[in-house]
């Protein structure tokens, strides 16, 4: 067993630098120092055909010194390139980086992404697609294509609307990059600078990317909580207390999570016009009747017209992530609490003017016989009136029409 | 025609004329503003919103248009008053006046007469104020309590909570809601016909803007206030060779035919909505 052959057993794949040192020290036949490889590939012409395409073989050694990888020798990644003369075979088989990175190959293989690789999909990235060869930096560095404000161009690459990607894969969401830059998270990144903000990877993580679907993806409806309390740790708490918790509610029916209301790539500032208009019709998705009748009443009729996100939205008076049922003495329209949820639009407000009916409907006899009793006695006075005169007006026409003609008749 | 220069009489004063002005304004603003609100998942009223910039400015006019409303209710007031102090009547005598404006049995009869009318009878022998002119007329006073009381109560619902249960004002809603939609279906339909749109009067009757009417037309429109005015001499002192004047006659008409259609296209708007949610069964 050679010298080499030890310290490649014994140094495991993440002490790749220390088979080069080993390499030198011993002075074998075989080590190839980066120089080496310099010698051809430091050429800027250097080019080779592959799959009929000019490729450049040349690698900038200052660029390569500053990367993550700089201590490493060329033929730690490119292995086959260890040969004693001066050519080594063309073409290489391609770096495999999961010799050193073992744990993230792991993770990789099994993700959406590694998944289409070992099925043969051609536009499945690979480690290089998103962090490129020789130019590979600290996610913390902002020349990295991981770096946070970097990221959305990288994932975008493929997953932009109208890509070779998206053109020849059923996808389940669309417009993701254009409603990511619209979006809270997308804004303070790109308005607002925000390296903090949630990009692409903070949410379906980096290298486990899992179709929504996948019950143990990052943005599955059972992990979505967790992902989300990555950051917004105090909502989640808040939200844990809440009506809506599983914690709180045992039920069978499915319970709502952060995307539920707030949607996903396209997810909007909470005080914003784009999200308040929507509030009734999220809350809806499950609150059907409350919504609808909610719709009926003054708040909800305003809220459809132009400057309508101004009027009382679900939430306003029933709170969002702190939702609790009205008998609740923590809720906001329990007794104890309304006259103040109120107060915050209707000033002095008082308990007699907080019985008003904010889900009302006269087309319910059984809950609201005042309200339907009031809406047919107006309809019948409707009825009434329109009929009588209806009918009037009906035979008023022809003779109307007859008293004009004897009128132009005699006119003349 | 006759040769002899046409004479006209006076049938509206100018107080009376800038009355219905301040009716027709505020009452087609109300109705606008007020149906953008009532029928807001429609296209119309969206339209209507964007184009006035949004609901708050349509509540500012419907507020704005209340209190015009208040007003012209106070000078009808002021109008009643005089004209009973110029009758020189009792109060009971000048209300019940079997020529005044209040319905009484002629008004039954005439209406009876009327639908005979229609089935190839006599015109009915009319006075200065046919029934369906009075039902307009009372109809004012009635919306106004009504719409009145409960837009009041809607304009201030912290104050009204303070009297009255807070779920009167679901109440209120449908009250305001459903009488207002009587209000703007009649006065669109029933009244435009009725005064304007029916074949002998097309596109307008221009009385309510100029004031005054020929005597000829007069003679056959209410032969009964013509032959009174005849009997007590008082046509010739009332009578006057001045027709109203081309402006003013062309303002009425641009301007009548500009609120006609307006109120036209929002009743047939509302039909076609009403139409669509019963054939949707709600």
């Amino acid at each position: 067993m050679s010298h080499k052959d030890t310290l490649l057993s014994r140094a495991g794949t993440s002490l790749c630098t220390l088979l080069i040192t080993g390499m030198v020290m011993t002075g074998s036949a075989f080590a190839l120092t980066n120089d080496d490889c310099l010698g051809c590939h430091g050429d800027t012409s250097m080019t080779a055909e592959k799959d009929g395409k000019t490729i450049s073989l040349y690698v900038d050694e200052a660029t390569f010194k500053e990367t993550v990888h700089a201590e490493n020798g060329c033929v730690s990644c490119h292995v086959e390139a260890e040969v004693a003369g001066d050519e080594h075979p063309f073409p290489m088989t391609p770096v495999d980086c999961s010799s050193c990175h073992e744990e993230i190959g792991a993770i990789y293989a099994k993700s959406a992404h590694g998944v289409a690789m070992a099925k043969g999909d051609a536009l499945a990235p690979q480690c290089k697609d998103c962090h490129s060869k020789h130019d590979i930096l600290k996610p913390t560095d902002p020349r990295a294509t991981t770096y946070p404000l970097n990221i959305p161009y990288t994932c975008g690459r493929c997953h932009q609307e109208g890509s070779a990607m998206t053109a020849t894969h059923e996808l389940n969401k669309h417009n993701i990059t254009q409603n990511y830059s619209m979006s809270v998270h997308g804004k303070g990144l790109f308005e607002s600078g925000l390296i903090v903000t949630a990009v692409c990877s903070s949410c379906h993580t980096a290298h486990d990317v899992q179709k929504a679907s996948v019950p143990t993806s990052s943005v599955n409806r059972d992990n979505i909580i967790h992902t989300c309390n990555k950051c917004h740790v105090g909502i989640v708490d808040k939200f844990k207390k809440s009506v809506h918790s599983p914690l709180v509610t045992k039920t069978d029916k499915k319970l709502p999570v952060c995307i539920d209301c707030h949607t996903d790539h396209s997810i909007g500032q909470v005080h914003e016009k784009d999200f308040r208009l929507i509030i009734a019709k999220q809350c809806g998705n499950c609150h059907e009747h409350h919504s609808e009748t909610y719709l009926e009443t003054y708040h909800g009729r305003a809220s459809m017209l132009k400057g309508g996100e101004r009027t009382a939205k679900c939430s306003d008076c029933h709170g969002s992530h702190n939702i609790m049922p009205a008998q609740d003495p923590t809720s906001t329209i329990n007794t104890a609490n309304i006259v103040k949820t109120c107060s915050v639009c209707h000033p002095q407000a008082n308990l007699s003017f907080t019985t008003y009916l904010t889900h009302a409907t006269h087309n319910d006899k059984e809950n609201y016989p005042y309200l339907f009793y009031t809406f047919w006695a107006m309809t019948g006075l409707l009825v009434g009136t329109f009929s009588f005169f209806g009918l009037h007006t009906i035979l008023w026409v022809p003779r109307s029409l007859i008293e004009r003609l004897k009128a132009m008749t005699k006119g003349h | 025609m006759s040769k002899t220069p046409t004479m006209y009489v006076e049938r509206f004063s100018v107080f009376q004329r800038f009355i219905h002005l301040l009716i027709i304004l505020s009452f087609l603003t109300l109705a606008i503003t007020g149906m953008a609100l009532k029928f807001a998942m429609e296209g119309w009223a969206a339209m209507i919103a964007d184009w006035s910039g949004g609901f708050a400015v349509l509540g500012a006019l419907h507020r704005f248009c209340a209190v015009i409303t208040f007003f012209y209710f106070f000078l009808t007031m002021i109008l009643l008053y005089t004209s009973w102090k110029d009758s020189g009547k009792s109060l009971f005598g000048f209300i019940f006046d079997p020529e005044g404006l209040v319905p009484n049995l002629t008004d039954l009869k005439e209406m009876i007469g009327t639908f005979k009318w229609f089935f190839g009878g006599k015109r009915p022998y009319y006075g200065r104020w046919i029934y369906w002119e009075k039902f307009d007329f009372m109809a004012v006073f009635w919306g106004i309590a009504v719409i009145g009381s409960s837009g009041l109560a809607l304009w201030f619902p912290v104050q009204f909570s303070k009297y009255f249960p807070g779920y009167w004002l679901n109440i209120a809603t449908i009250i305001h809601s459903d009488e207002a939609l009587l209000a703007a279906g009649f006065i669109f339909t029933i009244h435009f016909y009725n005064t304007h749109l029916r074949p002998e009067k097309f596109p307008l009757d221009p009385v309510i803007f100029v004031g005054s009417i020929s005597i000829d037309e007069l003679k056959h429109e209410r032969p009964r206030e013509y032959d009174q005015l005849v009997a007590s001499g008082e046509l010739d002192k009332m009578s006057t060779r001045r027709a109203p004047t081309a402006w003013l006659a062309r303002m009425a008409t641009v301007f009548g035919i500009f609120v006609v259609t307006t109120g036209s296209i929002l009743v047939v708007s509302i039909i076609i909505t009403m139409f669509k949610y019963i054939q949707g069964g709600h």
